[in-house]
């Protein structure tokens, strides 16, 4: 290629104070106007390139050109003036103001909202063929709307490149292709975009170059044309796994016992005379797009949702409706959002892990051993293969992958027979998303029924031998795994193909 | 009984070295400064105000009168930093608890003559604890933010003790009564031989411990050591003979906050507190009845400032419609300097006395070395704000510190765990 990049980093290592290395001789280039995507897996060092080229590292070695002159970017604004924009993954948005304001948030000038800005505004839409009220405060805006917000606020930087870390993490399917269209969109008018993301088939579809770090290093870069998906988790994980295992998941004609039985629930938070019977030994998946009440079932089936009403049985023995009487019948919710529900910041890996069954562990009930507990964690670091220096370490500084298995080791020696799991696998690697769909299917084949809610329907489908399909909190459709598509879930959770059109041929 | 296999290292290979070096790892770091600072200030202050009080030709500071005075002027104060450092660590906050103190004297004070001591006590404490109860149940039930639900009881309780007291100053007139309340507060008790007691319960804990550590499996070292240390002590006795003498309040106090540590550091119930504190929605999803232990903490709370209130009101006999006010500050002061966090789920009540005991030793030297009271309201400012700005930043270096530590090490593990799972879900 004789185009200059656009953007080029030489070399460009990150060490920091405390003897990490998290970069070392990494290079990238991306040119004008194409969309470069950048994958690795957790700790790869995909976060601190980014943090360099948004100037918020300065590197320790190597060069950062931009248009092919040698910079050094100190602080974000120096990267933001010469134009670059970030959007990090927890878009940094002010709630309380309007979205007007928060597009031109950046913007100097004395006044507030100069009238000039709502035509600039519309000209921005225009650009990006969306639509958006300017006036509605960014709170009350769905996180698929924020997440535009975000990339209308870095164009109106006049951003040459824009760099997008995990956009659509936290996205439904719909809202997705909202962000992709407009990626494509801009990208053929001329910004670049640096692509960070987990979901590979978004980078192959979306991205011209692929970028692959692995431990601080660039193993690969190439066209992503010339990639498929084995090949590039192939390069992500380093080491050579066996033909993909889209198993169709075993046909078990479940004989076992009825384990679950949830009848007539509802609850003012989106759930509509939800009934279903789930047996031992079955992993059973909800499957329906972003709002469409799949996570609120689960909360309403653990009594985590106070407003619920309905009968739940666990093996014929009716559950109170609060999450104590759920975890004391054998359940356990593996939340969404694993840091605000999951983990508690300020205890050790082992205090996180005996927290349920504390008592069970404690001397009369009442005063907890120390010691087992710590060989529980133990335990539970050796099964789940957790990367961490030991029992003593806090879960924040895991990665997203270990700390959502320490969420899960949490319930695995408690006597849990009935295991839910909101989205477990968001923002985690590739190898620990494995190693978490493993998990499910070996607790399932231990006698163990689980519910797993999961906006990716393949992952649903790789590991659920039933399928539920949600829609504005009912469920509209009953599934066996292997006699049903991606393509079908969607069309369901879409509202189409409901009167059986579709037919599960 | 025999002598069961320890199973230490069964479950998990490789693991059986980091549970003592934990343990040791954990000693060395609740002695950073950034943990004990409080204790290492307090150390500080007493040294520079002995050594001030000795150049100036006063009476030596550290002598056993003022020391017992420093200990009994900030009991009061202390035991509400206790309790208040239960509601803190429980996510909370509470500014009432000056108020329903002052409330629950009042109480007592125009109870007690009519009705004698104990049943006056008992109206006063249930009032106390009425008190935090509605501060619980409406910070919780309701979800409005404690600081404003508390702020409004502060302001409500203060007017019900004005409405007491109809805004003159009252006391206890019966002589019977008199009695009644002086003989719960004035006064010393005296422990003889501190040290050869001192030894004997070493000496039963150290017993104990080593039981108890033999029965799960682990080592009788540390039971040993304590046991030896008793055995010192005991032996030391006779020859440096040493009595305890201390005010009765102070006697309460040391009662108070060794139970609460010990429920604190050594039961589910305390370990359930710090993570509900923490992490309200993780404890909850974890099967923890998040509300009782919120609004238990400010049960407990109100409990506990009725009781100062009624040890307050024994001390002065009497209590104006100010009385205590401006008091819950000094005790959240005491609980800051303790190093508890305003954010919950953070803060040892040992900690929160050795702060209170701070303010009272600045306090008490003001008063040694006559330096005139203008000054002080700066200089205890200065020493908390201060005090915070330690723990932020000791709290900083910690963290960078324990991130070195875990990145340091995970090398050994950064190949993936041989899972040869494939993996079919990727998009």
């Amino acid at each position: 290629m004789v185009t200059t990049p656009l953007l080029s980093l030489e070399g460009v290592g990150k060490s920091f104070p405390n003897g990490t290395v998290a970069l070392r001789g990494a290079r990238l280039n991306v040119l004008p106007g194409s969309v470069h995507g950048l994958v690795g897996a957790n700790g790869a060092g995909k976060s601190t390139m980014i943090k360099v080229i948004a100037g918020a590292h300065a590197p320790t070695a190597g060069t950062v050109r931009w248009k092919g002159e040698q910079v050094v970017w100190r602080t974000p604004g120096a990267a933001r003036d010469a134009g670059v924009a970030t959007i990090m993954q927890h878009v940094p948005l002010a709630p309380t103001l309007t979205v007007l304001e928060n597009v031109f948030l950046g913007s100097r000038g004395p006044w507030r909202l100069p009238r000039a800005r709502r035509t600039e505004f519309a000209r921005l839409l225009e650009r990006v063929n969306y639509h958006i009220d300017p006036d509605a405060e960014v709170m009350d805006l769905a996180i698929g709307e924020r997440q535009m917000v975000a990339i209308l606020q870095a164009l109106a930087t006049g951003a040459e490149l824009v760099v997008m870390d995990e956009p659509t993490a936290s996205l439904a399917e719909g809202e997705r292709r909202v962000v992709f269209d407009v990626v494509k969109r801009l990208s053929a008018q001329g910004t670049a975009f640096l692509y960070v993301s987990h979901f590979l088939d978004e980078v192959l579809a979306l991205t011209d170059r692929v970028t692959v770090l692995r431990d601080g290093t660039v193993v690969e870069e190439g066209e992503t044309a010339s990639y498929d998906e084995d090949r590039l988790i192939q390069a992500i994980v380093g080491r050579d796994l066996l033909a993909v295992e889209r198993r169709a998941a075993p046909p078990a004609e479940a004989t076992g016992p009825v384990l679950l039985t949830v009848r007539d629930l509802c609850s003012p938070a989106g759930v509509r005379d939800v009934s279903f019977e789930v047996r031992a030994g079955e992993v059973v998946g909800f499957a329906g797009l972003l709002g469409s009440g799949r996570s609120e079932i689960l909360h309403a089936v653990y009594g985590a949702d106070a407003r619920a009403r309905g009968e739940v049985l666990v093996d014929g023995a009716a559950v109170r409706r609060t999450p104590r009487a759920a975890v004391a019948a054998g359940m356990a919710l593996v939340p969404e959002d694993r840091n605000a529900q999951g983990i508690v910041g300020t205890f050790p890996i082992w205090k996180n892990i005996s927290l349920p069954d504390l008592p069970s562990l404690a001397s009369g009930r009442a005063l907890p051993r120390e010691r087992a507990e710590t060989e529980r964690a133990e335990r539970v670091i050796d099964d789940l293969g957790i990367v961490c220096p030991g029992p003593e370490a806090m879960v924040t500084e895991l990665s997203g992958g270990n700390a959502q298995k320490v969420v899960f080791g949490k319930w695995l020696h408690g006597g849990t027979r009935v295991f839910m799991l909101d989205e477990p696998t968001a923002g985690v690697d590739v190898g620990a998303k494995a190693d978490i769909l493993e998990l499910v299917r070996r607790f399932a084949a231990q006698g163990g029924a689980v519910l797993v809610v999961s906006s990716e329907f393949e992952e649903i489908l790789a590991v659920a031998t039933r399928v539920f399909v949600v829609r504005e909190g009912r469920i509209v459709a009953e599934r066996p795994a292997h006699e049903t598509s991606e393509e079908e879930l969607l069309m369901l959770a879409n509202g189409f193909g409901e009167g059986g059109a579709q037919g599960a041929a | 009984m025999p002598p069961e296999t320890p199973t230490t290292g069964a479950p998990a290979p490789g693991a059986p070295a980091g549970a003592p070096a934990g343990r040791r790892s954990r000693l060395t770091a609740a002695l950073r400064p950034g943990n004990a600072g409080v204790v290492y200030a307090l150390v500080l202050i007493v040294a520079v105000l002995t050594l001030l009080s000795a150049q100036l030709g006063r009476p030596s500071y550290l002598s056993a009168t003022n020391i017992t005075n420093i200990l009994d002027q900030s009991s009061l104060v202390a035991i509400l930093a206790v309790f208040t450092t239960v509601v803190l660590i429980s996510g909370n906050f509470d500014l009432s608890v000056a108020s329903v103190a002052a409330f629950s004297a009042a109480t007592v004070l125009s109870l007690v003559s009519a009705l004698g001591l104990p049943l006056a006590m008992a109206i006063a404490l249930g009032a106390g604890l009425v008190c935090g109860v509605v501060n619980g149940v409406i910070v919780q039930r309701v979800g409005i933010n404690a600081f404003i639900v508390t702020l409004g009881t502060m302001t409500a309780v203060r007017g019900l003790v004005l409405i007491v007291t109809d805004g003159r100053t009252i006391t206890a007139k019966d002589p019977e009564a008199q009695q009644a309340l002086i003989a719960l507060q004035a006064g010393y008790w005296t422990i003889p031989h501190i040290l050869a007691v001192a030894g004997v319960v070493a000496l039963i804990v150290g017993g104990v411990l080593a039981l108890l550590a033999r029965r799960s499996g682990g080592s009788p070292v540390r039971g040993a050591v304590v046991a030896a240390a008793g055995v010192v002590l005991v032996a030391l006795s006779p020859v440096l003979g040493f009595e305890l003498r201390l005010s009765k309040p102070t006697y309460y106090l040391l009662a108070i906050v060794t139970i609460t540590w010990a429920v604190l550091r050594y039961t589910v119930i305390g370990r359930r507190l710090y993570a509900v504190g923490s992490n309200a929605e993780a404890a909850r999803l974890s099967g923890i009845n998040v509300d009782r232990y919120k609004i238990g903490a400010f049960v407990l709370n109100g409990l506990g400032s009725g009781f100062v209130g009624v040890l307050f009101a024994a001390k002065l006999l009497a209590i104006n419609p100010t009385g205590l006010q401006g008091t819950e500050l000094t005790v959240l002061a005491a609980a800051i300097l303790g190093g508890t966090s305003l954010f919950g789920g953070l803060g040892s009540v040992l900690k929160s006395v050795v702060g209170a005991l701070i303010l009272f030793t600045l306090d008490n030297g003001f008063n040694v070395l006559n330096l005139g009271a203008n000054y002080q309201g700066v200089i205890v400012g200065t020493v908390v704000i201060v005090a915070a700005a330690i723990y932020t930043i000791a709290g900083r270096q910690r963290q960078v510190r324990r991130v070195r530590e875990s990145q340091a090490q995970p090398e050994r593990t950064a190949p993936e765990p041989a899972k040869t799972q494939r993996q079919g879900a990727l998009r």
